[in-house]
């Protein structure tokens, strides 16, 4: 017969202190954990969720981001009549050429940090199929204006029909637009010809392309490889956006490493815990034994004392994190990362199922690990020896 | 007994809850020490990088504006000006994509001149201006690639439509605080880019001051001197620089003191746990040193330094064993080469932290044993012994 989990319930309230800083020290530990998994998870989530598997990222063969890639005006010219590009309804190549800036901003704080400028042709509107304007309109060419991402709409103050102050000129805000969280958000669309202008530059840094319907993306891959004139490397932007998240997944081993050490910590705790339970409920346990629970059922209770307390941290802990990314999110509008290409992204962090899991991982162990021991010696008692102390 | 026997003993009675204490005390220190080295080490990288005389002028509006190349001899005139050099970004790729480090053309004659707290041999320098192709390298990624000096290595250009064959001619010292970077001569990818058209912007302009106290009017003059010009620029020191490049990071630092803090707190909650446990079953004990005449303060005592004893020793160890694993894996040129740390990529856990971990450590101890220490030494003895006959 199993004694009863109401008996470890009242036992742990009874002891009401004890249980509250074990459970407190558990739940933190999930806590910490938590509030880093979300920092990865939202990292990578706005990058992973830019790219579009139909579409590919051409740059000069050998750069890392396209930031600093240069194409000129005439690979351009190729990539937009290569076979296989999709095309809009109205017959425009979905070839979106774009060139890439990163001048200061001022941030609404104080300081200056750069900003991702993407000078772009309105095709881009229909390459990257998630950007989509919000409120305002979209830039017309040679006037200096500009549309706004929502993350950076914030982050530097701007709206519509405001200026921002960056590179040679002001910039009059015409629209905001919404990616669903992706990097797009923390960038600064403007006429790709303005963003020339106001470089001193003639070609672009990168183009993005759409592949059209029926047709292998490998193949138009292996097209452009091949071509000669230009050193060119073209690569599904999947790839490319997981290539930019890749610096988020030696975080993940840090992460790890780091809910590892902590909760071997609290184990060492819960296992204090509940090696002064067995001992201050010696003779408890003997009269149990005595009237006829065997050492199975005195293990099994024991262990779930353990268990539960571990539950109550687990609980606590996700409520703490959830708490704690909220009051970042809103009080400090995310984390600001300064990526590869040295513009800063504003990550929200998220709660992610991984650090869900995370966290009941290690609640679960600290439960059961801390508890084994304690309650082996509880099972293993003497039972005339523990009667003696009744 | 003594009374320093008397606090050993107590921590001896049970030795596996004291040792599962002092080791939960030694993995969170451990922790802390790891997450504390990244800000540390970003203010020791913004000292060491920020000398007083050195000033750099730049595009107002930003690093990817260019600078035309005539600003050189215009600054260098500047009355306080001991030496000009320029960085332009080249931004070449060695061998693999990943493999990115910052390279930049630059002027070998006035290396010494504006760098000269930065220790590159002399030998070196002179090679550095002899060879049309030479490359002066800094130390992480030198070691990094296993380079060794008279090596020719092929930096492939992603912004310049050139690929530039270096040889390596020295080593810039890890100590600078420019442990990444690779610097070469601009004349060769002038030469180089020669046929496209040639090159005439500079990236930024590095100069530095006579004396320091000449900087503000330098500072001063330089701004004057390109009000309106075709390009207007931003000169401040180098320390003011640095802060608006680290600043970005600010964000993911709040957030690993946010983590470093939890830690810390869960470690408390657990050492309090122990040391209330502690107290609670010698409350007959405590009653009956009170009824022989101890006084409060003796009792407080020993109880507090049993919890912090447990802080110190394991934040020794806690704060060592990082020290020693993070110290160990620098050597190995195991933290070396991450993108996502930047300039930190080269972080060395310093004993300053190491000291700041035990001091962490002493004060959860404190801390834990303070309310148990505190109820045990204001026990009511009458009641106490009661419970206790």
């Amino acid at each position: 017969m199993a004694v009863p989990l109401r008996y470890n319930v009242r036992n742990l309230l009874v002891r009401r202190w004890t249980s509250a800083f074990s459970a407190g020290g558990i739940a933190l530990v999930v806590a910490a954990t938590m509030l880093l998994a979300a920092l990865v998870g939202g990292l990578q989530r706005i990058l992973v969720a830019a790219g579009e598997p139909r579409n590919l990222v051409v740059m000069r063969k050998g750069a890392t981001n396209d930031g600093s890639s240069q194409l000129p005006r005439e690979a351009a010219q190729i990539l937009r009549a290569m076979p296989g590009v999709a095309a809009a309804p109205d017959g425009t190549p979905l070839a979106s050429a774009q060139l890439v800036n990163q001048p200061f901003i001022r941030v609404a704080g104080g300081g200056r940090e750069n900003v991702l400028v993407r000078g772009v042709e309105p095709v881009a509107f229909q390459v990257h199929s998630r950007v989509r304007l919000v409120e305002g309109r979209s830039f017309r060419p040679n006037l200096g204006e500009i549309v706004v991402g929502t993350g950076a709409a914030r982050r530097y103050g701007l709206r519509v029909g405001g200026v921002a102050d960056f590179g040679r000129r002001q910039w009059t805000v015409v629209g905001i637009f919404d990616s669903g969280g992706t990097a797009f958000d923390s960038e600064i669309w403007a006429h790709v010809n303005d963003v020339q202008d106001d470089t001193r530059r003639q070609g672009y840094s990168a183009v993005r392309l759409t592949v059209a319907p029926g047709v292998d993306p490998t193949e138009v891959i292996r097209r452009i490889d091949r071509d000669g004139r230009f050193t060119l490397e073209a690569k599904p932007e999947t790839v490319y956006y997981e290539e930019q998240a890749e610096t988020a997944n030696a975080l993940y081993v840090l992460v790890l490493t780091l809910a590892v050490v902590m909760a071997t910590g609290a184990t060492f705790g819960a296992l204090n815990t509940m090696y002064a339970a067995v001992a201050n409920r010696t003779a408890e346990i003997g009269t149990l034994r005595a009237l006829g629970f065997g050492r199975g059922a005195i293990l099994l209770s024991f262990l779930a004392e353990s268990v539960l307390l571990a539950a109550g941290g687990l609980v606590a802990g996700l409520g703490l994190s959830l708490a704690a990314m909220l009051a970042v999110n809103t009080l400090l509008r995310g984390v600001a990362f300064s990526m590869m290409t040295f513009s800063v992204a504003t990550v929200l962090l998220e709660p992610t199922w991984a650090g869900v899991w995370l966290g009941v991982g290690f609640a679960a162990a600290i439960g059961i690990v801390g508890g084994l021991g304690p309650a082996w010696r509880a099972a293993n008692l003497r039972v005339i020896e523990a009667l003696h102390r009744a | 007994m003594t009374w320093t026997g008397f606090v050993l003993r107590n921590l001896l009675r049970h030795p596996l809850r004291t040792a599962l204490t002092t080791l939960s005390v030694a993995l969170s220190i451990f922790l802390v020490c790891a997450v504390l080295t990244l800000p540390s080490a970003l203010n020791a990288l913004f000292e060491r990088t920020s000398s007083k005389a050195r000033i750099s002028v730049h595009h107002e509006a930003g690093l990817t504006y260019w600078l035309p190349l005539s600003y050189v001899q215009r600054v260098k005139a500047i009355p306080g000006v001991a030496a000009v050099n320029q960085f332009s970004w080249f931004g070449g790729i060695y061998d693999e994509p990943k493999n990115m480090f910052p390279n930049f053309a630059i002027d070998p004659e006035t290396v010494a001149g504006v760098w000269p707290d930065y220790g590159i041999a002399p030998e070196a320098l002179e090679r550095f201006r002899r060879i049309r192709n030479g490359a002066l390298v800094g130390e992480e990624t030198f070691r990094r690639f296993g380079w060794h000096v008279g090596q020719e290595v092929t930096l492939r250009g992603t912004v310049f439509p050139v690929d530039l064959s270096l040889q390596i001619v020295g080593v810039i010292p890890a100590a600078t605080g420019n442990p990444v970077m690779l610097w070469f001569n601009r004349k060769y990818l002038e030469e180089a880019m020669a046929p496209r058209g040639g090159m005439r912007l500079v990236g930024m302009l590095w100069l530095r001051a006579e004396r320091p106290e000449d900087v503000d009017g330098i500072l001063r003059t330089v701004d004057t001197m390109f009000r309106n010009a075709e390009a207007e620029v931003t000169a401040e020191t180098e320390q003011a620089f640095f802060a608006s490049f680290l600043s970005s990071f600010q964000g993911l630092m709040r957030l690993i003191l946010a983590v470093g803090v939890l830690v810390v707190g869960a470690v408390v909650l657990i050492a309090a746990n122990t040391a209330a446990m502690g107290v609670r079953e010698r409350i007959p004990e405590i009653a009956i040193l009170k009824s022989l005449g101890f006084r409060r303060r003796p009792i407080l005592g020993a109880l507090l330094a049993e919890s912090t004893l447990v802080g110190l020793v394991g934040g020794v160890l806690g704060a060592g064993a990082a020290y020693g694993i993070l110290t160990a894996l620098a050597a190995a040129g195991k933290t070396g080469g991450n993108n996502f740390l930047g300039p930190l990529s080269g972080f060395r856990m310093s004993p300053e932290v190491a000291l700041q971990g035990v001091a962490v450590a002493v004060v959860v101890g404190f801390v834990s044993g303070a309310v148990p220490a505190w109820n045990g030494a204001r026990l009511d003895v009458v009641a106490a012994l009661r419970k206790l006959f």
